[in-house]
C-alpha cells in the first residue's frame, strides 16, 4: 500500500503533564442539545470565558472520573468545519492544533443526516471520536429505530445513546470517553471512502506532502491537510502558503475533467453522500409518520395573519416578566446596601477611629458603587433566563423568521428585534442579548442602536422636566421622546449600513429547530454562568467610576459650593459647547457628566446643584460637618436614583408618577430653562453617551473599547445635533428661546 | 421545468441542479445540505413575504429570497 496517511497520535503532539489527564473536546451542531449535555455532565464546574482573540464563548470544566482527571472543552456549536464563521474557525483550529485526546460528537438522533455531515468532517482529523447519540428519547418516541452497532462498525467509533434532559446515558458516555482516550492508537476511526477518484487524490496529495513538506506534516493531521489542500481551503492556504496546483497535477487534472472545476463542492457532496447513505442504512422510520408537533405549532405561530400578533404578544410577556420579576429583588438589594450596609460600615469605621471622610468614601463611593452593580444582577439574570428559554425552546428562530424582513430593511437581522425591545427596559440586557445573533456584524450593529431605545433610567429625568414645563400633557411629551429614539435608530441603522458596515449583509440561512422543552436545571445553570460573569467583570469598572464621580463632587476638600468642586469646574469647561443648544450653563453640564454612571443620576445631581437643602447654605460648617452633610445628601441622592432605576424599569411605572417631591428642583429649573430648552435637554439626555454599564457590556461582548468608542462618539454627536435642531427649529417657529 | 428556489410556490418540491452563489455564501448553503441533487420542499413564506421556510434533508431551514434566487432547481411534479 502506498503511503497511507499516517496519523499522529495526540500523545506525540502534546504530552499531557499528568499521565492520567484526558482532554475531551465536545463538538456538535447547534440545537443538538450540546449545552444541556455538558451542563448535565459538568454542572457548576463549568468555567465560562472567551476563546483567545475572538468573542466566541468558551466553556471548560475539569473534574475527576474513575480516577482520571478529565478536562472538558466545549467547542462552539457548528454545522461544519468550514473556514468562514468565527465559530467554525475556533472549533477547527482547536481540533487541528491542540489535538484533544478524544472528541465527543453530540448528534441529534432525530436529525441524523445533517448531523452526520459534521461527524464525517470530525473523522477526517484522525482524532478518536465518541458519538453521543443525543435526544434519543425523542427519536424513540417518534418510532425511529437506530442501529447503534451499525454506526459503530461503519465509523470505527463508539456510539452511546443519550438523553441529556433526562440525564440518561451519561455514565456510559463518560466510560466510553475514558476508554477511547486510553485505547489511543488501538481504536482508530475508519478513513471513510469518498469514492475512488477522491480517495486516490487524497493519497497522492498526502504522499507529496510527506515527501516535500515534512514540517507541515508535524503541524497538521495528514489526511485532514490533504483534504484541505484539495478543497483549496482559504485558511490552510494562508497558513501554509501551499499552492494547490503545484500538487499532484495529474490527479487534479483527472478530478477536474471527471467532476468539474469546483473541488470544494465535490468534497461537500461526497461528505453529504456518506452522511445520507449512513443515515439511510442505520435509521428506520415508522411507515406512518404522525404530523409532528413542531409542524402543528408552526402552522399557528408562523401563520400569515397570526405570526406577527403572536410574536408581539410574546415580546410583551417576556419584557414584562423580565423587568417586573427582577425589580423587587433589585429594590431589596438596594435597600440592603443603602441602609444597613452603610450603617455598619460607618459604625465599624467610627469604632476604629477612622476619619469622617473615609466613612463617606466607603459608603458613598464604594458601597454605593457595589450596590449599583448588584442592582443590575436581578435584571441580567431574568433577561438571561428568558432569552435562553426562547432560544432553547426553538421560538427564537421563529421570531427572527417573522421579523426579518422589517429588520433587514434597516440593515439588521430578524434576531435584532429582541435586544432592541429589551433596551426599553434597560440598555444593558439589550446589549447582552445581542449574543443570540450569529454574525459579528449583526451583533455590533444591533448593540450600537440599542442605546437609542429610551431606557427606564431616562424616565426620571423626563418626569421632572415634564412636571416643571409640560404639566398639561406629560404623556404626549414623554412618548414623543420614545418615538424620537426609535426613529433615530431606524435612521442610524440605514446610515451605518451605508458607512461603517458597507458591503453585503451576512446571509440569513437559519435552521428552524424542532420545538423542545428546555431543562430547568440547564436554564438555571446557564443563567447563573452569565450572571456571575457580569458580576465579576462589570463590578470592578462600575465601582471605579462611582468612586471617581464621588471624588469629583467632593474635591477639593471642604469645597464650599458645588461650582468650585472639580465637577463644577468640569461643567464650566464644557458649558460653552452646550451654549448653542440653549442650556450652556455649568449646572446643566455638570449634571450631564454624572449621567455617565446612569442617566437618572442626572436628576440627583441637579437636585444638589439647583436646589441644595436649605441648611446647607445657612451653616458655616467645619470640615467634619460638611463631609457629614455631603455624606447624607449624596447618599440620599444616590439611593433615590438607584431606587428610580429599579422601579422605573417596570412597565407599570410608565405611568409617570413621581416617587419623590421635586418641587424645589422644579422651581429652580423653571428659572434656568424655557420649555423649549427643557425639551432640547431631554432630547440630549435621551441620546448622549451610553452609561458606563452599557460601555462594559459592549466591551465584554465585543472585546476592547472600540465599539463603545464608536457608540460614544456617534451618540454624543447625534445628541448635540438633535438638540440644536430642537432649539433652532423651535425658535424659527417662534416658540421662544 | 427549471427555475430558482425563490420562484417555487408553497407546497412545491424542487431538485437542486446548481448553486449559483460563490464563496462563503455558497459554502454555507452547501454545509446546510443544499447541494445539487438534494430535494427541497417550500413549506412557508414569512408573514411579511420574506424569508421563506424550506424542508431539506428532513429538517427545516429558512433563508431569504435573495439567497434562494441563487439556487437553481428542477420542479418536481
Ligand atoms: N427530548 C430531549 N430534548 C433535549 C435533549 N437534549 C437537549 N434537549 C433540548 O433541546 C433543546 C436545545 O438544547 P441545547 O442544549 O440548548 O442545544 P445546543 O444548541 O446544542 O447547545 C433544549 O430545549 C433542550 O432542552 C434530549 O436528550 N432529549
Amino acid at each position: 500500500m502506498t503511503a497511507a496517511p499516517k496519523l499522529r497520535t495526540s500523545a506525540a503532539a502534546d504530552p499531557p503533564g499528568d499521565a492520567r489527564a484526558i482532554t475531551v473536546a465536545v463538538a456538535g451542531n447547534p440545537n443538538s442539545g450540546k449545552s444541556t449535555l455538558i451542563n448535565a455532565i459538568a454542572g457548576t464546574r463549568l468555567q465560562v470565558g472567551n476563546w483567545p482573540g475572538v468573542t466566541v464563548e468558551k466553556k471548560e470544566a475539569s473534574f475527576e472520573h474513575a480516577g482520571r482527571h478529565i478536562r472538558l472543552v466545549d467547542l462552539p456549536g457548528t454545522y461544519s468545519l468550514s473556514p468562514y464563521s468565527q465559530e467554525e474557525i475556533v472549533a477547527r483550529d482547536y481540533l487541528a492544533h491542540e489535538r484533544p485526546d478524544v472528541i465527543v460528537n453530540v448528534v441529534d438522533a432525530t436529525n441524523l443526516e445533517r448531523n452526520l455531515y459534521l461527524t464525517v468532517q470530525l473523522l477526517e482529523l484522525g482524532i478518536p471520536v465518541v458519538m453521543a447519540l443525543n435526544i434519543h428519547d425523542e427519536a424513540e418516541a417518534k418510532g425511529y429505530r437506530i442501529d447503534v452497532r451499525r454506526i459503530e462498525e461503519r465509523l470505527g467509533i463508539r456510539v452511546v445513546p443519550t438523553s441529556a434532559t433526562k440525564k440518561k446515558g451519561l455514565e456510559q458516555l463518560l466510560e466510553a470517553m475514558v476508554g477511547t482516550a486510553l485505547a489511543r492508537g488501538a481504536r482508530k476511526p475508519v478513513d471513510l471512502s469518498y469514492g475512488p477518484d477522491l480517495d486516490a487524490a487524497v493519497r497522492d496529495v498526502a504522499r507529496e506532502l510527506v515527501a516535500r513538506h515534512p514540517q507541515l506534516v508535524d503541524r497538521y493531521p495528514l489526511r485532514w491537510l490533504a483534504l484541505k489542500v484539495l478543497e483549496d481551503d482559504e485558511r490552510v492556504s494562508a497558513e501554509t502558503s501551499l499552492d494547490r496546483d503545484a500538487f499532484a497535477a495529474a490527479t487534479l487534472e483527472h478530478l477536474r475533467t471527471a467532476h468539474g472545476e469546483d473541488l470544494e463542492a465535490l468534497l461537500a457532496e461526497a461528505r453529504y453522500a456518506l452522511a445520507a447513505g449512513l443515515a439511510r442504512e442505520v435509521l428506520q422510520k415508522p411507515e406512518l409518520q404522525k404530523i409532528e408537533l413542531t409542524e402543528r405549532i408552526d402552522r399557528i405561530v408562523l401563520n400569515r395573519f397570526l405570526g406577527i400578533p403572536i410574536f408581539l404578544a410574546t415580546m410583551w410577556i417576556v419584557f414584562k416578566l423580565t423587568f417586573d420579576l427582577s425589580s423587587p429583588f433589585g429594590e431589596w438589594i438596594q435597600g440592603m446596601t443603602s441602609g444597613p450596609f452603610k450603617r455598619w460600615a460607618a459604625t465599624l469605621l467610627g469604632g476604629v477611629g477612622a476619619p469622617g471622610w473615609t466613612v463617606s468614601l466607603v459608603n458613598d463611593g464604594i458601597i454605593s458603587g457595589v450596590g449599583f452593580v448588584l442592582v443590575f444582577v436581578p435584571v441580567i439574570f431574568a433577561m438571561m433566563f428568558f432569552i435562553t428559554l426562547l432560544e432553547g425552546s426553538g421560538y427564537m428562530a421563529r421570531a427572527a423568521f417573522v421579523m426579518d424582513k422589517a429588520m433587514h430593511a434597516v440593515g439588521l437581522h430578524g434576531k435584532s428585534f429582541i435586544p432592541m425591545v429589551l433596551g426599553f427596559g434597560c440598555n444593558v440586557p439589550g446589549v447582552y442579548a445581542t449574543r443570540t445573533l450569529e454574525n459579528q456584524r449583526d451583533k455590533v450593529l444591533t448593540a450600537l442602536l440599542v442605546p437609542l431605545m429610551s431606557c427606564g433610567a431616562r424616565l426620571p429625568v423626563y418626569v421632572v422636566f415634564v412636571g416643571a414645563f409640560f404639566p398639561q400633557n406629560p404623556g404626549t411629551v414623554i412618548w414623543s421622546l420614545y418615538v424620537i429614539g426609535i426613529v433615530l435608530a431606524l435612521v442610524m441603522g440605514v446610515v451605518f449600513k451605508r458607512t461603517l458596515f458597507r458591503g453585503d449583509a451576512p446571509a440569513f440561512i437559519m435552521e428552524l429547530p424542532p420545538y423542545r422543552m428546555p431543562s430547568f436545571r440547564s436554564l438555571c445553570l446557564h443563567t447563573w454562568e452569565k450572571g456571575k460573569h457580569f458580576l465579576t467583570k462589570a463590578g470592578t469598572y462600575i465601582l471605579a467610576v462611582s468612586v471617581i464621580v464621588w471624588f469629583l463632587l467632593h474635591l477639593p476638600w471642604g469645597v464650599e459650593s458645588k461650582k468650585d468642586s472639580y465637577l463644577g469646574k468640569a461643567g464650566q469647561v464644557m458649558a460653552p459647547a452646550l451654549a448653542p443648544l440653549g442650556f450652556g450653563t455649568w449646572e446643566a453640564a455638570s449634571s450631564l457628566i454624572t449621567g455617565v454612571i446612569a442617566k437618572e443620576i442626572v436628576v440627583g445631581t441637579m437636585g444638589e446643584i439647583y436646589a441644595p437643602a436649605p441648611e446647607h447654605a445657612e451653616e458655616a460648617p467645619t470640615l467634619g460637618e460638611d463631609l457629614k452633610e455631603i455624606v447624607t445628601s449624596f447618599g440620599a441622592a444616590v439611593g433615590e436614583s438607584v431606587g428610580n432605576v429599579v422601579s422605573t424599569v417596570g412597565i407599570s411605572s410608565l405611568s409617570f408618577e413621581e416617587k419623590e417631591d421635586h418641587s424645589a428642583l422644579k422651581g429652580a429649573l423653571r428659572g434656568a430653562f424655557t420649555p423649549l430648552t427643557a425639551f432640547g435637554f431631554m432630547v440630549f439626555v435621551l441620546l448622549y453617551m451610553p452609561c458606563v454599564v452599557v460601555a462594559i457590556a459592549m466591551r465584554q461582548e465585543f472585546g476592547g473599547w472600540k465599539w463603545f468608542g464608536v457608540a460614544f462618539a456617534y451618540q454624543t454627536a447625534l445628541a448635540w445635533v438633535a438638540a440644536l435642531l430642537v432649539h433652532e427649529g423651535g425658535r424659527l417657529l417662534g416658540l421662544g428661546g | 421545468m427549471n427555475t430558482n428556489l425563490a420562484r417555487l410556490a408553497v407546497g412545491e418540491t424542487g431538485r437542486i441542479t446548481a448553486i449559483g452563489s460563490t464563496g462563503a455564501m455558497k459554502r454555507r448553503l452547501m454545509d446546510m445540505g443544499l447541494l445539487p441533487g438534494a430535494e427541497v420542499l417550500v413549506e412557508k413564506v414569512a408573514p411579511l413575504g420574506d424569508p421563506i421556510e424550506v424542508r431539506v434533508r428532513s429538517y427545516y431551514l429558512s433563508l431569504r429570497k435573495k439567497e434562494a434566487e441563487g439556487i437553481m432547481v428542477e420542479v418536481k411534479s
